[in-house]
């Protein structure tokens, strides 16, 4: 059976909330090494469905475009803490509050995509269509480590991360080419 | 600390409707919350929910239209402590997150009854039934991870453990097997009155939930499940429910479904460790006493009796949710194997039992197995979550390709 592009979708939001438990539940070294990779997941996520699932469900039925209109605005509240959490600490004291605030953001979106989104690109789309964003979701998910690389430091370890839009533009470039834009 | 809910004062019936603003509760953070939080939010959920029907029911058999208002004011009042109760669920939980919380409320709860219950037979039916409701879990975190990419332990917290019970494709039973023999209400103990109506409630609401909740999934697989579990439920309200007597008339039910109330608040209220939560348990203690109050009148009234022939002269110890690794443990090592006959327990595979697998199952792997070898196949083994050590029974322990 191909893969369905809802269902992978799901599984990485259980991914990034399995990434913000590992940020609450450590600290110092590790700490911004899970952060790291949580921001890593987040970017490249929130591009795939920004590429392959936004443009599909927007013509999902009339009144679409309202229920994504809410979806952008929520991905920019998590885009505006995420960038306040980028310039601290990750040991600041008001690091884990401002990372809360942002997970609680996260989840509502994520939730709020599985309830509005999700149902209608599988009742509008075929399943060659799913399988297709399926596969770039996959490409795009081959850019974000969820497990940490032991043995590299950290200083190697931002350089292949790089920068957060580095990374959108890399996960673009990735989904366009299986989408075949 | 005694408390006997019949000399205390509650809030006067008049003072107790709520406005919207007050039925707006906050929601508890699934991330962050005490597992046993949400248990004690699911457990007085059931609790609720059939305090309402139950008083339905008893409306629709009263002529007398004095008593149908009676009971109509004070359902109005628990349909608003339903709502204020379940309302503390939060949006942000998906429903297999709520189910596999269902499941355990059903391990730790039930474990913890059949440990306080004085009667033996009784305690059999809570020994019995227990080890169902832990193999859902398993089945359902099973699911969980394949779906949600996420961990059961994530819920439960390693306060309830994860791994195999009786198989539930052992669980479908012939349905004339499901009917235990009831507690004589002159005999029993009043705490044994409250243990079967606490328990036949929460199976109850947990059938509920399942057959209105199953077919929002889209997955098959999860769907199926739902279906097979569900029907479980069935056998479950069937095997509890049955062990209530049933000579009690509805004054002395409707007494006994207050008192309960009384006792489940008062004792989530000595427990809790969210003071928001706990707040609303300790108000709705104030309302019980109150409910209570008015059912004692009415029975005097009605049945000519004191309530105090029926109830203990004080709360029984408060009803605490904790892990029962052990007790769960012991379980297995003993019980895993049993089914029923008539009302009664046996180890062997009865003719009964095995034409109703046959016919069920048709020949084929029912979804609670299906869903194991589809996790298998995708993570190459399967979701157990065991701190306590490996499986008590032999047979159930994981099997490595």
């Amino acid at each position: 059976m191909a893969e369905d592009v809802v269902a992978l979708l799901m599984r990485q939001h259980g991914d990034i909330r399995n990434l913000f438990d590992e940020v609450e539940k450590t600290s110092g070294e590790a700490r911004t090494e899970a952060f790291r990779r949580l921001v890593h997941l987040l970017a490249v996520h929130e591009t795939a469905e920004e590429e392959v699932l936004h443009p599909m469900a927007r013509t999902a039925h009339p009144g679409a475009e309202k229920v994504i209109e809410q979806r952008l605005a929520e991905e920019k509240g998590a885009k505006e803490i995420l960038s306040r959490l980028e310039d601290m600490d990750t040991d600041d004291p008001k690091f884990l509050p401002e990372l809360l605030r942002l997970r609680t953001e996260v989840m509502h979106h994520a939730r709020a995509e599985e309830r509005y989104e999700f149902p209608h690109v599988r009742r509008t789309s075929g399943a060659a269509q799913l399988a297709t964003m399926a596969k770039a979701l996959r490409a795009a998910e081959a850019t974000a480590p969820t497990h940490p690389h032991p043995g590299v430091e950290t200083g190697t370890r931002n350089a292949l991360l790089g920068p957060v839009a580095a990374i959108v533009d890399r996960t673009r470039d990735a989904v366009r080419k299986v989408m075949g834009r | 600390m005694t408390f006997n809910p019949l000399e205390q004062r509650g809030i006067p019936l008049d003072r107790q409707l709520r406005t919207w603003r007050e039925l707006d509760v906050e929601p508890i953070d699934p991330d962050h919350c005490d597992p046993y939080t949400r248990c004690r939010i699911i457990t007085m959920n059931g609790i609720e929910t059939e305090a309402v029907m139950f008083s339905h029911q008893f409306a629709r058999h009263c002529p007398d239209p004095e008593v149908k208002r009676q009971l109509a004011q004070v359902r109005y009042i628990e349909q608003q402590q339903q709502k204020a109760v379940n309302w503390l669920l939060p949006g942000l939980a998906s429903v297999l997150e709520t189910t596999i919380a269902y499941e355990q409320v059903a391990v730790d709860l039930t474990a913890w009854i059949a440990r306080s219950e004085p009667d033996p037979y009784l305690k059999q039916a809570y020994e019995f039934g227990v080890l169902e409701d832990f193999d859902h879990l398993y089945r359902y975190a099973n699911l969980y991870e394949m779906i949600e990419h996420r961990k059961a332990d994530t819920i439960v917290e390693g306060l309830t453990e994860v791994m195999p019970g009786r198989p539930t494709k052992f669980h479908h039973r012939h349905p004339e097997d499901n009917v235990r023999d009831p507690y004589d209400r002159a005999a029993a103990s009043p705490l044994s009155k409250l243990h079967a109506l606490t328990v036949m409630s929460a199976e109850q609401q947990t059938m509920n939930f399942y057959m209105n909740v199953g077919p929002q999934y889209m997955e098959p697989i999860a769907r199926q499940l739902y279906q097979e579990i569900a029907l479980v439920e069935e056998e479950h309200v069937t095997h509890y429910e049955s062990l209530v007597d049933p000579g009690e008339t509805w004054w002395e039910q409707l007494v006994n479904h207050e008192y309960n109330e009384c006792y489940l608040y008062h004792s989530f209220m000595e427990q809790e460790p969210d003071p928001r939560v706990k707040a609303i348990w300790e108000l709705h203690l104030n309302m019980e006493l109150e409910h209570l109050r008015i059912a004692c009148e009415l029975m005097r009234r009605h049945d000519g009796r004191e309530p105090q022939e029926i109830l203990a002269p004080e709360l029984p110890p408060v009803l605490t949710f904790e892990p029962n690794h052990g007790v769960i443990r012991d379980l297995l090592d003993t019980q895993i194997d049993l089914t029923t006959l008539g009302a009664g327990y046996v180890r062997d595979a009865h003719e009964r039992f095995q034409r109703l697998q046959e016919q069920i199952h048709g020949g084929e792997e029912p979804p609670s197995e299906r869903v194991m070898a589809q996790h298998r196949e995708q993570f190459g083994g399967e979701y157990r979550w065991q701190p306590s050590g490996e499986h008590p029974d032999a047979a159930s322990r994981e099997r490595k390709e």
